[in-house]
């Protein structure tokens, strides 16, 4: 029973004025011009970003994450065919790898035959010597090494840039 | 001393045009292989015909004969051995090779023009060979006309990784 006789009626009537006044506002409003009027970035400053992040669960959601099925969708190929990989390779230091591991020991043993051994010798001492009146004539003919084409076309790209002796330090 | 001290690859170095000391250093070594096969060849075919006549024979003694044998052996030696790999005894014991000039494998065509122009080179003192020197693509007379060039062949890198090795792994270090 209500207290007062006739209110429930009273109720019935403000919440059907209610919804029919609200309705009215709410098509009279332009949404748009309103949401150009709010301020958006002070909104987000009075918002404390890292009290939301530390109360996120990220175990939880990483959990619920399936990254198997996220590793199918990944296309490999495509993602290797834009890897420079002679870029890679050129970053390696296969010096350091050689010392620093067994590699070394294993290359040694498979090819340190006394005739690769006298070999290296005589062409390493060749191509040194070959450096050396080369590099004579062409302080007597006065041109840059720079200019000079490192090989045949088919076999050294243009762009590459002369390589000098690299002695072992 | 070991020669550990002596070697000092030189990297990268695969397609790049070869210099004056190592093609030269290879054309000895070739003359020296030629000669050595040649002088077996003959003292072969000196005994093979005294074995079949019973009588005296030297090919040394038929100056012609001989010079012509010589001419041909010769011939055949550098141009079998450029058509066939692009490198003779020598140029493999050096590390270079022979190719056409844009870098290409060389052909039967090209090896034996090659052949044929060598003995150009040697012409006013050995005036052709000036080109490897003075030459931006260290061509010889008879490399233009044959339409050749010798390059490096040997791998540098791998050399130096066997001399990093060698220090790695010698027990003095």
């Amino acid at each position: 029973m209500s207290p007062m006789p006739g209110s429930n009626r009273v109720e019935q009537l403000a919440q059907a004025v209610a919804e029919r006044v609200v309705s009215i506002v709410m098509d009279a409003i332009d949404i748009d011009a309103l949401l150009e009027r709010v301020d958006v970035d002070a909104l987000v400053s009075r918002v404390d970003v890292d009290g939301v992040v530390s109360r996120v669960d990220v175990d939880g959601l990483i959990d619920r994450v399936d990254v198997e099925k996220i590793i199918d969708r990944v296309d490999v190929e495509k993602i290797i065919d834009r890897v420079d990989m002679k870029k890679i390779v050129d970053r390696i230091d296969i010096d350091a790898i050689v010392e620093q591991t067994e590699l070394g020991t294993i290359i040694a043993r498979s090819t340190s035959g006394v005739a690769s051994e006298v070999l290296d010798v005589v062409r390493a001492q060749g191509v040194g010597l070959d450096d050396f009146f080369s590099r004579w004539a062409n302080r007597v003919l006065r041109r840059s090494p720079e200019s000079i084409p490192l090989g045949p076309p088919m076999l050294v790209a243009p762009t590459a840039t002369p390589e000098l002796t690299t002695g072992i330090g | 001393m070991p020669t550990e001290t002596a070697v000092q690859p030189i990297e990268g170095r695969q397609g790049h045009y070869a210099g004056a000391v190592s093609r030269l250093v290879a054309f000895a070594a070739d003359v020296g292989a030629s000669w050595g096969l040649f002088t077996l060849g003959a003292a072969a075919l000196d005994f093979s015909v005294q074995l079949v006549t019973g009588g005296q024979f030297s090919l040394t003694k038929h100056q012609l004969a001989s010079l012509i044998a010589l001419v041909i052996w010769e011939f055949v030696y550098f141009a079998y051995q450029w058509a066939l790999s692009g490198k003779t005894i020598g140029m493999a014991v050096l590390g270079i090779r022979v190719v056409r000039a844009d870098g290409s494998p060389i052909g039967w065509r090209q090896a034996v023009v090659r052949t044929v122009t060598l003995p150009l080179s040697f012409l006013v003192f050995g005036l052709g060979f000036l080109g490897i020197l003075t030459n931006r693509n260290r061509y010889a007379w008879h490399d233009r006309l044959a339409g050749t060039a010798v390059v490096y062949s040997w791998d540098a890198r791998a050399a130096r990784l066997r001399w990093l090795a060698r220090q790695e792994s010698s027990p003095t270090r």
